[in-house]
């Protein structure tokens, strides 16, 4: 018996020494430049990562690039975590995603490479979305690594069968908050048949719900914009969350669950899974972000449609995406440049934008038909997208990422503020006029990079 | 009287049965829901048994991830990890607890004193520690600490040694022998159920243990297991059916393991006799 | 006391100690001193690891306790959850133990079985407990639902949060259960027996014999599980980011969220010294009061 343990533990031994050693034995030769690429993702993005720097390498065949890939991005802290360990042992990698909430403060302290001279030589600077530059005091230190924004998502046979007619795709001429809210009544039915109003409805037992919004801080914007409010100036030192228009956009929201009935409660923060929700055909509409449409797309049984997001005052669309950077710290400068030039042509990662995780940064890609077609005219992307989606982004805003201690705000004053009207504890007027007041005695406020 | 007992016993299992269940459902619940599709699990009435095996989820895990290569590497380092824990812990706890000297109630505080710390603030020294060392995505800092003791551990066994009586050790030495000796000889063998505790508990650690390995490890080949699942977990994208599927993956070799190593809870004060 | 009177002087028996402990020593030098230091000193400093750290004396501290008011709820958040949580787990473990340790058979499925909740990464079990939790969709909704109980908004409420975590910190009872299990195997089978032959009931073995010899490990168990649940985070971490409201922000959250969120580490720092001290207290007046009730078989002669 004992031997026997013994012997086990000496092959288990045996396998991890020569998985060591098996590791060991890849050195670059001493003529390559050796570049390595940090990023996040899940297994998909991974993948469609992997490519295409294999594709650089192919391309680059004296720049070897090592992959540095981080899972389990839960909040973006565990990659901020390592980050922060790699900066303060001065062994940053050349290029890479970065967490844009992040990026003043090491952009301000040095330590990404300043792009300007770049861009003008190679003559980028015209040819991508004017959002996607991200500047700190003039200077650009980096770029948003896609175009990513809010969209409405809905199970055709869901509207079918509720009688609701099919949604405007026209961002400008979409429906307004009432007529959307008159439809998302006919859609939730409770387990008898009910709808929300009827005599006897019961809102314990709802089989079929009219929406689902994704709840958090950058989900907000779009709504909060449509209504003509804001949450704090981009200037940093104002507080603008208890403007009216503000507290009634959170409120209309809110209502959606607790006085409409037509949306699921949250749990945790988030709802549990609402785009598989959306495919049972428990749910009419669902409005998150446009990188969701990567698991749509997967889904070959849902025949999903997109619609124009609902406007309350007027259009609006956010512009949100992580970042991509050449770090300061790089040997290899120019060869770290062509990586990131790599990484931001849409040729090169064409899967990332035909599976739906992605919209192109790159200009072309919403202009010029021959381009758009490359990424929209497939089975995944549905149809009106382009009108829906793709068109919006000309009136985009950045997802206020230099605003100062954004983070520390939203995580200390505005979550939970928002949190106690979503379990109906307060009115948003109560609840958005309280954390305005606490913010403002914070010192927080410290302005924007 | 044998009514009565049978009485007890019948209570007894009553109480294990209701207790096993509610260990158990969501486990069940987690090995269900690793062979259903997403849809399925999330529609009402809710399906509580899936009508076809779904495979294709467990197919997944290995295709979407090197999960054999995070098993190798994960199996690899929990082996050194216990082989370090048994040894370091018994010796450190055997000196605090039995052999009087100076400076050992400090040291018994110190150590348990680490304990108090919460670890994420002191992550990013010890990565810069090792990064002194040129140690970053080696295996060395997920593996060598465990030979260091650990206060938990070392606290546990310090506990267990003031249960035995020192008869045992007195007697040892009138025979000459030296303190590895009896170390190896007589206390190991009574504290055989403790240490089977040190062993499980440091094999759980090290199994599931996800952000050094995610801050010391800097390529995919040598990551493990705990931070391999986390690949399936993000907030805009997480493919359920195989989560639960590597989840379910990722614990069975621990239930084997237990289901062997509880055997070696027999009674290791059987000699206790001796003492008379 | 002291245990060779013959055999080694003092000056070796010294000796022999440094040398056996001679690892704790070291690992304390390599892996503790370093990081604690450190961690000390960051707590004196305006530092996001990124620029040159401003050395501020107290002020961390000093803030914390005027500025931020999350600090006392995170406090209280923690405390409340320990308080519910360590003697209810203290009580259910040991009954665990001492029926897994009865003369029943399948002795080996029921104590693999009570320990599975143990096994399951602690990142999987949050995800399973979010589902189950879940007011829609959970199980134990389904269940309260089926037996004609309304249903009950766990994790979602400002009132039920801690005691859902709480509840499933209970579930999650196997590594308790097992080191009383160990320490049940160490009780002598002549003590029981002698009772056994005195006509004892079950409940004088308990009384006077299983209670007096487990104590050290009761001890044990008691501290280590208070510590554990002075740091709480990968709960509320995964399953309620710390609401809603904040109810649920535990103490090492709102640290984590200061370091790796919020980019001040400073004040992490010194809030993680404040822990320490916390936990310390804690454990010393655990400590004080078990000279009353703890009976060491290898302290006294």
């Amino acid at each position: 018996m004992k031997n026997r343990v013994v012997l086990f533990i000496s092959i288990l031994i045996l396998i991890g020494a020569g998985l060591c050693f098996a590791n060991g034995q890849k050195a670059a030769s001493s003529d390559q430049v050796k570049l390595t690429y940090i990023y996040w993702g899940s297994p998909a993005e991974d993948a469609a990562v992997k490519q295409a720097l294999a594709g650089f390498e192919a391309a680059n065949p004296t720049i070897k690039v090592e992959p540095m890939y981080l899972p389990g991005d839960l909040d973006g802290s565990t990659y901020n975590a390592k980050m922060k360990a790699l900066a303060v042992s001065n062994t940053l990698p050349d290029v890479g995603y970065f967490r844009p909430e992040e990026f003043g403060n090491y952009a301000e302290n040095g330590y990404f490479l300043k792009l300007d001279d770049l861009i003008a030589r190679d003559g980028m600077g015209d040819a991508y979305l004017p959002q996607t530059w991200l500047k700190i005091k003039g200077d650009t230190y980096g770029a948003y690594s896609a175009a990513e924004c809010q969209v409405m998502w809905y199970n055709k046979k869901v509207l079918r069968d509720a009688g609701v007619p099919t949604p405007p795709t026209d961002y400008k001429n979409a429906w307004n908050w009432d007529q959307f809210v008159s439809y998302l009544k006919m859609i939730t039915i409770d387990t008898k048949g009910k709808h929300p109003g009827d005599s006897g409805f019961n809102g314990k037992d709802i089989a079929r719900y009219g929406v689902s919004y994704d709840l958090w801080s950058a989900m907000y914007y779009p709504s909060v914009w449509s209504n003509g409010g804001d949450i704090i100036g981009l200037d940093g030192k104002t507080v603008l969350v208890d403007k009216p228009e503000t507290i009634e956009a959170f409120q209309n929201l809110a209502d959606l669950m607790n006085v409409h009935q037509v949306m699921p409660h949250v749990t945790g923060g988030t709802n549990i899974s609402p785009t598989t929700m959306l495919a049972n055909g428990q749910l009419g509409f669902y409005v998150t972000g446009q990188w969701t449409l990567l698991e749509l797309g997967a889904m070959k049984d849902l025949d999903f449609g997109v619609a124009a997001l609902p406007i309350m005052k007027k259009p609006a669309q956010l512009y949100v995406s992580g970042v991509n950077v050449v770090f300061n710290s790089t040997k290899h400068p120019e060869e770290a440049w062509a990586l990131q030039k790599w990484m931001m042509d849409p040729a090169k990662t064409l899967d990332l934008y035909t599976s739906g995780l992605w919209m192109p940064t790159k200009k072309s890609y919403y202009t010029d038909p021959s381009d758009i077609a490359k990424w929209l005219e497939n089975d995944v992307h549905p149809e009106g997208f382009k009108e829906a989606v793709v068109d919006s982004m000309a009136i985009s805003i950045n997802e206020p990422i230099k605003i100062k201690n954004i983070n520390q705000i939203w995580g200390d004053y505005l979550n939970p503020a928002i949190e106690s009207i979503w379990i109906g504890d307060k009115t948003a007027s109560q609840a958005l006029k309280e954390a305005a007041g606490k913010i403002r005695n914070s010192g927080l406020l410290q302005g924007s990079y | 009287m044998r009514t009565r007992r049978t009485g007890v016993t019948i209570c007894i299992y009553l109480f294990l049965v209701v207790g096993a269940c509610i260990s158990l459902i969501p486990l069940l619940w987690l090995i269900r829901s690793s062979f259903m599709s997403t849809e399925d699990m999330f529609k009402l009435p809710l399906i509580l048994f899936p009508r076809k095996l779904r495979l294709m989820n467990y197919v997944d895990v290995f295709t979407m991830v090197p999960f054999a290569r995070f098993y190798a590497n994960t199996i690899f380092v929990v082996v050194f990890n216990i082989i370090g824990a048994m040894i370091s812990n018994l010796m450190i706890a055997y000196g605090l607890a039995r052999i009087e000297f100076k400076g050992r109630g400090l040291m018994f505080c110190l150590s348990i004193g680490t304990l108090m710390l919460p670890a994420n603030v002191q992550l990013i020294p010890l990565f810069l520690e090792w990064n002194w060392f040129g140690q970053i995505d080696t295996f060395l800092p997920l593996i060598v600490p465990a030979f260091f003791g650990n206060a938990f551990f070392i606290f546990m066994l310090y506990q267990f040694l003031r249960t035995i009586p020192r008869d045992f050790d007195e007697a040892a030495f009138i025979d000459g022998a030296s303190y590895p000796v009896i170390i190896a000889k007589i206390i190991f063998p009574l504290m055989k159920s403790a240490m089977v505790v040190v062993a499980i508990f440091q094999f759980m650690f090290t199994w599931n243990d996800f952000m050094s390995p995610l801050l010391f490890l800097n390529s995919v080949n040598r990551y493990t297991l705990a931070v391999g699942l986390r690949a399936f977990i993000s907030t805009f994208y997480t493919p359920w059916g195989v989560l639960m599927a590597a989840a379910t993956l990722t614990i069975l070799p621990l239930i084997i393991l237990f289901f062997i190593a509880q055997r070696y809870f027999i009674s290791g004060l059987t000699v206790g006799g001796i003492k008379g | 006391m002291s245990l060779p009177k013959k055999g080694l002087n003092a000056k070796r028996q010294t000796l022999w100690g440094w040398i056996l402990i001679s690892p704790l020593c070291l690992g304390l030098t390599l892996w503790v001193a370093f990081p604690m230091g450190l961690s000390f000193y960051t707590s004196l400093t305006k530092w996001d690891m990124l620029s040159k750290a401003q050395f501020v004396g107290f002020q961390n501290y000093i803030k914390i306790f005027t500025e931020d008011e999350l600090f006392l709820k995170s406090i209280r958040n923690t405390l409340y959850f320990t308080v519910l949580s360590v003697p209810l787990q203290m009580i259910i473990a040991l009954m665990g133990a001492l029926l897994l340790n009865s003369q029943v058979k399948g002795k080996g499925v029921f104590r693999t079985i009570f320990y599975l909740p143990s096994l399951i990464p602690i990142v999987v079990s949050s995800i399973m407990w979010l589902w189950l939790f879940n007011y829609q969709y959970g199980l134990i909704n389904y269940f309260l639902h089926f037996l004609g109980g309304g249903r009950v908004k766990w994790i979602d409420s400002t009132q039920m949060v801690i005691p859902s975590l709480t509840i499933m910190n209970i579930w999650n009872i196997g590594n308790v259960i097992i080191i009383f299990l160990a320490g049940l195997q160490g009780i002598p089978n002549d003590l029981m027996e002698a009772v056994d032959i005195d006509g004892g009931r079950y409940w004088h073995k308990f009384r006077f014999v299983i209670l007096p010899l487990l104590s050290p490990i009761i001890l044990y168990n008691m501290i280590i599980n208070s510590i554990k649940c002075l740091q709480l985070f990968v709960e509320p971490y995964i399953m309620t980011n710390g609401g809603p409201v904040n109810s649920s922000l535990s103490f090492v959250l709102h640290i984590y969220n200061n370091a790796f969120k919020y980019g001040k580490m400073g004040t992490a720092n010194a809030m993680s010294w404040v822990l320490f001290i916390l936990t310390m207290c804690i454990s010393l007046i655990i400590f004080k009061t078990s000279k009353q009730w703890i009976f060491c078989e290898g302290d006294k002669q």
